[in-house]
């Protein structure tokens, strides 16, 4: 038994309600907040009970000058019919919401809309009721439209520029040329820039559904000109009615519009694909630096490198949980728990600082193990040390399984890597910035140590010539040790920063693997620049095969058959070390 | 090292065990004492097998480890799934001739290149075509401009995982995707299921591998399987002796490519599926592993390591799951490290050991005599 409370509906009743809407659109920023009515909670109570629905409409637009978040509430609750009418005991109907669980009868108690203190019945105790006894307080589509517009008005003069910026696009895009005094007029006192950019299409879009063809022709070529993605729909529109009009003048104004639009597209994903392509080089470079080192330089190749990146990971995985809520595993069946540090916000934040050096060092520490417990054995037989990593790798791979689940673990970016700049419409994500600066400085870090350094030094004279060295007194065993360490550390680098882009599971290193044999391959074994250079070329070559195939899995094909119709070319790679030994 | 098992009593030790793979087994089995699971089991291994001689005649005898071998184990099975997907006519769920992952891609006919396997000849040609082709393309192409020792291998490598992408997406090839080719139905008319027929398989897998194991047998102790390991021991002075180092290598290289598949295609009747997931690079890895196993070098070696593996594999896998891979790492790290030359290396082992200590018994004994030159003079 339901009772609608604004039942007639007439074509006047809604020319007043736009009419209103409109004009108190314009009046209210002003400030409407001296003649107050009294709070939200109170004019709401007041709407759902009055049967006038001129007058109901009237009480919610006087809504627009209050509190955005408390009527943004109480509107959605009116609209989804959480509101209902309850008679007391004098007969007079009262706004009630339900409150807390239905006793068996399926009863609810009753709090006051108004005040928000339950309501007493006539016996002097909280008064109970099922929702069949209860009138809802229904809404019809006029007096939605003007909540709508409420809630409208509201986001667009939303005091944070985002939800403003959001806000302005989402009137654009629907193109109620009604709203064009409202944008007009908010545009005069706006001041960000980004917010008055999004107006300016905004407007223009609004325009596209004006009467007159001259300012439709304009609002195109404006479009046209700012390069607007998001009116290529309403222009097509445009220009479909103008071709049915026959007005051939705006025809013509729309193709040069979205010519201009396809050359701005173009545009922006060249710069997109260039950046991208960028990033992903970066990518391929640190997880290929550390293979860079102990391939490269020392010859050893190490399948378990890909592990070793995911030993940093899962540092980087260990030392969030250690500032936030704690580490509680339970590998081969005992239970391990550390209590965490319960950092939120920034201070919690800060953990992937702590996380790098502990990444670095983690993996260093693996990597000088197995460099001890099986490398040292092989160095005389690479193709076996490929094979005894492969199975230190499965080892591994599967001793993850069981500490950590064969499921991804979560590690969350900390808020400054997690956000993006758009510029001119090109999306510049800041952990992929963050990823490319990153890179410059491993590969500086690594430039250093290898030549500013006594431990680089000695790094070089072994590698190039072992027994010379150990005649000169180096000790070339501690040294590969160091070397190994070393290039394992880096490996843990790109784990930790791999953390911060993409899933953390066991089977992250097998997913790099290949990648970074290439890379080093590619860039001439030994050699760091030749690995820099590889690595930027092979993530620009993927990406860009990508943009123009629009199929990322025939792109990677195609670069890996250009990899190896390139080694055709240049066997030893791009930057070959030159030498007159054979074999 | 090459021959261990040289002379006469070898040779009738490996008759009698190719005669009790090839009769005795598939008679025992008729006979109900050897179950059809077993059977089919074996099938698998030997099947196995002869990918295992397959990545040895590359590595033990040539010095190529190469990591494309399950890609040609898989492509020759493909190529003969592709006449089994074709046999299954209308028997498909979706009661089309067309496989059934075409049917649900939407694929209204047949595409052009699959229209000759429905001949049982043409796809047995293909099994070792396509994979000989593909073998002396990148073969040409590696060996030309010198590439060998580790690139090779990371060559190799990124070869399969390329091809392993192609062929787990349905839109560049038709080959049923992530999902391959499975639900079997005839082979040359015969149900594909029935215990007959597996035993009519099982007996093509062990034909084939004893007369791979023949021919390989012949090729290494001909003059050529000569170059071959003169090729791994030292290639410059193969070239500077006047061979074309290169052709020796691509003919190995495709010879070893078509073992390796028609491994793949009496695989994958018995098994009953085919799909990307066989082509991975580690299930290369792990063929190197029953080389490295078994013994390399040798050509019993990888069937002894094979078979070894693999059951070890299927009794690990089932006892304890959680650690099988543990256990599959952890065995190859200790071969590698502690037994190079597997297990047929093994005698050899332990009588160098036993030598040794002889020797240095020898020595002590003389440095004694010699420290005290004649004690009973004194």
């Amino acid at each position: 038994m339901m009772r609608v409370l604004s039942g007639r509906a007439g074509a006047f009743g809604r020319i007043c309600g736009c009419l209103a809407a409109c004009l108190f659109a314009l009046a209210s920023p002003a400030g409407a907040q001296d003649e107050s009515p009294g709070s939200v909670r109170e004019v709401i109570a007041k709407a759902t009970t009055t049967l006038d629905t001129d007058q109901q409409r009237e009480m919610v637009e006087g809504l627009a000058s209050a509190d955005p978040d408390e009527v943004t509430i109480w509107l959605k609750k009116w609209k989804q019919g959480e509101i209902y009418l309850y008679q007391d005991a004098e007969g007079n109907d009262m706004a009630v919401t339900l409150s807390g669980d239905p006793d068996p009868e399926a009863r609810f108690a009753l709090a006051s809309v108004a005040t928000g203190e339950p309501v007493t019945g006539a016996d002097g105790q909280v008064a109970r009721a099922t929702t069949d006894d209860l009138y809802l307080a229904d809404t019809d589509s006029k007096l939605r439209r003007v909540m709508k517009d409420v809630t409208d008005r509201m986001e667009l003069l939303s005091p944070d520029p985002k939800e403003r910026v959001k806000a302005v696009k989402a009137t654009g895009n629907q193109q109620d040329i009604t709203k064009l005094p409202l944008l007009e007029q908010i545009k005069a006192t706006e001041k960000n820039g980004k917010v008055k950019d999004a107006l300016d299409e905004a407007i223009a879009m609004l325009k596209l559904r004006s009467e007159d063809p001259a300012v439709r022709q304009a609002a195109v070529l404006e479009l046209g000109e700012m390069g607007s993605i998001a009116s290529q729909g309403a222009i097509k529109t445009v220009r479909r009615e103008a071709e049915e009009a026959g007005n051939a003048a705006l025809v013509s104004a729309c193709d040069r519009a979205q010519l201009d639009i396809d050359g701005h597209i173009s545009r922006v994903n060249t710069v997109g694909t260039v950046f991208r392509g960028l990033s992903l080089g970066s990518i391929l470079l640190v997880v290929a630096i550390g293979l860079a080192i102990t391939f490269g330089l020392m010859g050893v190749i190490n399948m378990a490198h890909g592990e070793l990146i995911a030993v940093g990971a899962y540092t980087t995985y260990l030392v969030q949980n250690l500032f936030g809520a704690g580490i509680h595993m339970s590998p081969f069946g005992m239970t391990v728990s550390i209590p965490g540090m319960n950092l939120t916000g920034n201070s919690w934040g800060l953990y992937f600082l702590v996380a790098i050096p502990a990444s670095f060092l983690t993996a260093a520490a693996v990597g000088i193990l197995l460099e001890r417990g099986i490398i040292r054995f092989l160095y005389k037989r690479p193709l076996e040390s490929l094979l005894a990593t492969w199975g230190v790798s499965m080892i591994l791979q599967q001793l993850f399984r069981l500490i950590f689940g064969s499921n991804n673990v979560q590690v969350d970016s900390p808020a400054y890597l997690s956000g993006n700049w758009t510029v001119n419409d090109v999306i510049f994500g800041w952990n992929r910035v963050f990823v490319i600066a990153f890179a410059v400085l491993i590969i500086f870090l690594t430039w250093v140590v290898l030549n500013k350094t006594s431990l680089g030094l000695l790094i070089r004279a072994v590698m190039q010539n072992r027994a010379m060295a150990a005649c000169m007194g180096v000790r070339t065993e501690r040294v590969n040790m160091m070397t190994f360490g070393f290039g394992s550390g880096l490996a843990g680098l790109a784990g930790a920063f791999l953390s911060q882009i993409g899933n953390v599971g066991p089977n992250l290193g097998q997913n790099y693997i290949v990648d970074s044999f290439m890379t080093v391959v590619v860039g001439g074994v030994g050699n760091i620049i030749g690995t820099v250079i590889s690595a930027l070329g092979i993530g620009m070559a993927d990406q860009s095969l990508q943009q123009i195939l629009g199929n990322p899995v025939l792109g990677k094909i195609l670069v890996l058959g250009a990899i190896i119709l390139f080694l055709q070319w240049k066997p030893a790679g791009l930057f070959a070390t030159r030498s007159r030994s054979l074999d | 090292m090459n021959t261990p098992l040289s002379g006469k009593m070898p040779t009738i030790a490996l008759a009698a065990v190719a005669l009790f793979l090839v009769v005795i087994m598939p008679a025992l089995n008729a006979g109900g004492i050897v179950s059809d699971f077993t059977l089919n089991t074996w099938g698998k291994y030997l099947c196995y097998a002869m990918l295992g001689i397959a990545v040895d005649l590359l590595w033990g005898y040539t010095g190529l480890l190469c990591l494309a071998q399950a890609l040609f184990f898989s492509l020759g099975g493909y190529m003969f799934g592709m006449h089994l997907m074709l046999m299954i006519g209308k028997l498909g769920q979706y009661k089309s001739d067309l496989p059934d992952f075409m049917v649900f891609l939407g694929l209204k006919e047949l595409p052009g290149f699959w229209q000759p396997f429905y001949s049982f000849p043409f796809a047995t040609l293909m099994v070792l075509a396509v994979p000989g082709l593909l073998a002396w393309v990148f073969g040409y192409l590696a060996f030309r401009s010198r590439i060998k020792g580790v690139y090779f291998s990371i060559l190799t490598q990124a070869l399969t995982y390329a091809a392993w992408l192609i062929f787990l997406s349905n839109d560049i090839i038709t080959m049923g995707g992530n999902n391959g080719f499975t639900d079997f139905r005839t082979v040359l008319g015969a149900d594909i299921r029935s215990p007959e027929t597996r035993r009519i398989l099982y007996i093509a897998s062990a034909v084939a591998l004893t007369l791979i194991f023949i021919g390989c047998k012949w090729l290494t102790t001909s003059r050529f399987g000569l170059i071959q390991r003169a090729i791994r021991d030292s290639e410059n002075r193969v070239l500077f002796s006047g061979y074309s180092a290169a052709n020796f290598k691509l003919f190995v290289f495709v010879i070893s490519g078509m073992i390796a598949a028609v491994g793949g295609a009496l695989y994958v009747p018995q098994v009953g599926i085919i799909n990307p997931g066989e082509m991975a690079t580690a299930n290369s890895l792990e063929a190197v592993v029953w080389v490295a196993v078994g013994g390399r070098g040798t050509l019993i070696g990888p069937i002894i390591g094979a078979i070894g593996v693999n059951r070890l594999k299927s009794w690990a896998t089932t006892e304890y799951p959680d650690y099988w891979l543990i256990i599959l790492g952890a065995t190859f790290v200790l071969v590698v490290l502690f037994m190079p030359k597997g297990i047929v290396g093994i005698p050899g082992q332990i009588r160098a050991i036993i030598e040794r200590r002889k020797h240095r018994q020898t020595i002590r004994e003389e440095d004694l005599a010699a420290a005290n030159p004649s004690p009973e003079a004194e």
